[in-house]
């Protein structure tokens, strides 16, 4: 009898979607409980103070930001501005010309006065083939490097290579600095004596802010909704998520748009993977993992304070290509380190990260697709009540708006960028709309970015045949 | 049955609602609450800011100066902790702290007990920027506490530190060995002579970050007359301690005999072979010359920077790294070479 069969259909899975909610927010409270003890601790802590200790220079370690830069000539004069500003005692900017077809490259010699210097650069990780370097006549903390186009991975290991100092930062050529940036994601590196190897901070969202010569003058929530919701992940995603992660040292993120890592870590790991897209999840998995094979007592942190501006797309087409883009990234990172996967012998990386990381982050959109089409198939099939789907609906969309509402709750307690009251009220009707539209979009656009993967993408085979290089 | 699930789920939506809604009434009554104290804070901040200054700059007390509020105090606290940070002169900065010890005192005092994390690391922070001598009791009280937090203790030292706490030499020593170098070094840079004294005497007993923070804070203050004790380690320690009192050497800048010195540029280790080169480049020692050039083709990174470094500070230094630029065989010591010429266009 096919209806009775369909009613089995309906009751396994639905048992196996409560299942799954159960996991997911038991996982979900745990870390938000986590990062509001946390939080809560340094409840209105005055942080300017706090830093001011360390702009003196004997207690700072000089720092190499390395800006990848390709096509960024609109740009790229405008971020090394900013970023020759930075409030840190002692730094070098390195920009690394990929391969540009346009006028970046004329563009930041004529700006900077950048000479021509002769200069034996020492392969510690293999890279494509680099051209001519030059040191500004302007600021001789200034350089730059051309070469072959690599892609950004490729890039930042050239940048790695040429550079001077014992750390390095990696940033995306878009993003907006604070001024005490380097100050705040150092700190933890300075404190811990060395015992901290990568910290990364907060990316907040610049669409809605007044910009000017890359300074943030005053902090706005966008018009677009679609900033809104974004805006909204990010509260959740850096406040809620990162802060909960890092306390135990259970981070595999660190944002590629803006984190410092110490460099004879990762060049003992090897430096970062040309062939994966998501490169800056990848590396953090890597040295975790060559922590726990070396049995080192290292540590990964993040920095609740926003240290970085990012824009974000404002229309489907470009957050689309991203969100694909960032699960397959995800997945690489995963697949590639799958060994670590409820592996005792990675201790908590492999036996809490991974899974969380496989069964939140990676299924999640699976099973939350499978759980739309269901219902669909449900209010068509029978099978299931009206008022119980009424009720699951509304529950789902009220549960999503409460994390999302504490993530705004950890946000005011700590940091308190948004200036009005009216923003927490947008906050919050837009957090409500969430199930109907955003989440439903994305989950889609990240089960796309599985599907190109599944249909056989050339960079995925190749990564499969060379495996694990180690 | 379904009835049964349906009230669960009603309940579970309903709750959730409740929570949401009260949420959202917490957070922006906060807010509005927030923006009105941020508003009168501002207030009084701008009818005080002109009699502060004055009182600062000239010293003429003003009675409009006496915070009753909360807020008032907020005001105060601000606008002495931006001056805090740019006053020099020693009149003004004392006056500020005569100030804050009349206004604030005993609202700091009433803070340092609080149970909240965050409000005592603030006042901590306060009290280090107005030095304000009259809470060092309370202060030092607050290490007896139990459950204190690492970055809180070290702000107590270094508070103690400041205001050349008598026994402060007893507690680093007797209580805290297990700091961190860097702990330390936070610490011990801000004693005057006499209190540093004590550690540099201790210096043999005491545990190795402990060591090595009392010989950094000697070579950033370049402190001349510890130059028989650096060397005296020097000759007696070896490892990291002789490095350390090396380098302190270094920054010092001076040494009465360099002879036993020369050795150590050929030393086995690339380390000791660093540090040496820094001391011959900051004593300027002629006849280590060539053996300077040699170095610059060390097969170690660092010491043949150190070494371009050194050459530099020559005053025929450039044009000796001009002809090894020139003549050299050797493409590590001419990029080096190259490099030092050019450091600094």
């Amino acid at each position: 009898m096919p209806f009775f069969q369909w009613e089995d259909i309906v009751t396994a899975f639905t048992l196996f979607i409560a299942v799954y909610m159960v996991i997911v927010i038991l996982f979900y409270t745990v870390i938000l409980l986590i990062s509001m003890l946390q939080l809560r601790k340094e409840y209105k802590l005055d942080r300017v103070q706090v830093y001011e200790d360390y702009m003196e220079g004997i207690y700072t370690k000089p720092v190499s930001i390395i800006v990848p830069a390709y096509n960024e000539e609109a740009g790229i004069v405008h971020s090394v501005r900013s970023l020759l500003s930075v409030n840190y005692p002692a730094f070098e900017i390195i920009v690394v010309n990929d391969g540009s077809t346009d006028h970046t490259l004329d563009k930041m010699i004529d700006h900077y006065d950048m000479k021509e210097i002769k200069k034996v650069v020492r392969k510690q990780i293999n890279t494509k083939p680099i051209g001519k370097i030059y040191q500004s006549a302007i600021f001789s903390n200034l350089f730059l490097i051309n070469k072959e186009n690599g892609g950004k991975a490729d890039a930042l290991n050239v940048g790695l290579n040429f550079s001077h100092y014992p750390y390095f930062c990696s940033l995306d050529g878009d993003s907006v600095l604070e001024q005490d940036a380097f100050l705040k994601v150092m700190k933890p590196i300075i404190d811990s004596n060395e015992e901290v190897i990568a910290s990364g901070g907060s990316v907040r969202i610049a669409n809605g802010c007044q910009i000017q010569n890359g300074r943030i003058q005053k902090i706005g929530l966008s018009d677009k909704p679609l900033v809104v919701m974004q805006i909204i992940e990010y509260l959740r995603a850096f406040l809620m998520g990162r802060i909960g992660l890092s306390r135990h040292n259970l981070l595999l993120i660190i944002s590629g748009a803006f984190g410092v890592f110490s460099k004879s870590w990762v060049v003992a790991a090897g430096g970062y993977r040309t062939d994966t897209v998501g490169e800056d999840m990848e590396l953090v998995v890597r040295m975790h993992r060559l922590l726990k094979e070396k049995g080192q007592k290292k540590k990964i942190v993040y920095v609740p304070d926003p240290v970085c501006w990012t824009e974000v797309p404002e229309d489907t087409t470009f957050l689309r290509r991203q969100r694909r883009r960032w699960h397959r990234g995800l997945f690489e990172s995963l697949w590639i380190h799958r060994k670590l996967t409820f592996n005792p012998k990675y201790g908590s990386i492999g036996l809490l990260a991974f899974p969380y990381f496989w069964i939140v982050e990676f299924f999640g959109p699976i099973i939350e697709l499978f759980g739309y089409i269901f219902m669909l198939l449900c209010l068509f099939l029978g099978g299931i009540y009206i008022e119980f789907a009424i009720l699951l609906f509304l529950l789902s969309l009220l549960y999503g708006s409460i994390f999302s509402m504490a993530a705004v709750l950890l946000e005011e307690w700590s940091l308190t960028k948004y200036p009005k009251v009216s923003d927490i009220i947008k906050l919050f009707l837009y957090s409500l709309t969430e199930t109907i539209w955003y989440r439903p979009m994305t989950v889609i656009w990240r089960c796309e970015g599985i599907l190109q993967m599944l249909k056989g993408d050339t960079s995925w085979g190749e990564m499969k045949r060379k495996g694990v290089s180690e | 049955m379904p009835n049964n699930e349906l009230f669960i789920l009603s309940v579970l939506t309903i709750s959730i609602l409740c929570i949401l809604v009260i949420l959202l009434v917490y957070l922006t009554i906060r807010k509005a609450i927030d923006i009105k104290r941020r508003e009168k804070i501002e207030k009084y901040k701008e009818i005080y800011n002109p009699l502060i200054f004055q009182l600062l700059t000239e010293g003429s007390y003003s009675r409009a100066l006496t915070p009753e509020s909360r807020l008032q105090q907020k005001a105060f606290e601000e606008l002495l902790s931006s001056y805090a940070n740019v006053l020099e002169g020693k009149e003004e900065r004392k006056r500020l702290t005569e100030f804050a010890e009349i206004h604030l005192t005993e609202y700091y005092r009433k803070r340092l007990k609080s149970k909240k994390w965050s409000t005592r690391m603030n006042t901590l922070y306060h009290i280090d920027d107005f030095n304000m001598t009259s809470l060092l009791d309370d202060v030092y009280r607050l290490t007896k506490k139990n459950r204190l937090s690492h970055e809180e203790l070290v702000h107590i030292l270094r508070i103690l530190a400041l205001f050349q706490f008598q026994s402060l030499f007893q507690l680093l020593t007797n209580h805290y060995q297990y700091l961190s170098e860097y702990d330390y070094r936070h610490i011990l840079i801000r004693l005057e002579k006499q209190q540093f004294d004590q550690f540099v005497l201790h210096f043999h007993k005491a545990e190795l970050p402990l060591q090595k923070a009392v010989l950094e804070v000697i070579s950033i203050k370049r402190e001349r007359s510890y130059l028989p004790f650096i060397e005296n380690i020097i000759f007696s320690y070896t490892g990291e301690v002789k490095l350390r009192s090396l380098k302190a050497l270094a920054e010092i800048g001076y040494v009465k005999n360099i002879n036993p010195y020369l050795n150590l540029l050929y030393s086995t280790k690339w380390e000791e072979r660093m540090i040496a080169a820094k001391l011959i480049g900051s004593l300027k020692v002629e006849k280590a010359m060539p053996r300077l050039i040699e170095l610059l083709h060390d097969q170690t990174w660092w010491v043949r920077y150190q070494a371009g470094q050194s050459i530099c500070q020559f005053a025929n230094g450039k044009d000796i790294l001009r002809k090894v630029f020139e003549t050299s065989k050797d493409v590590f010591a001419k990029d080096m070479a190259w490099e030092w010429l050019h450091k600094g266009v």
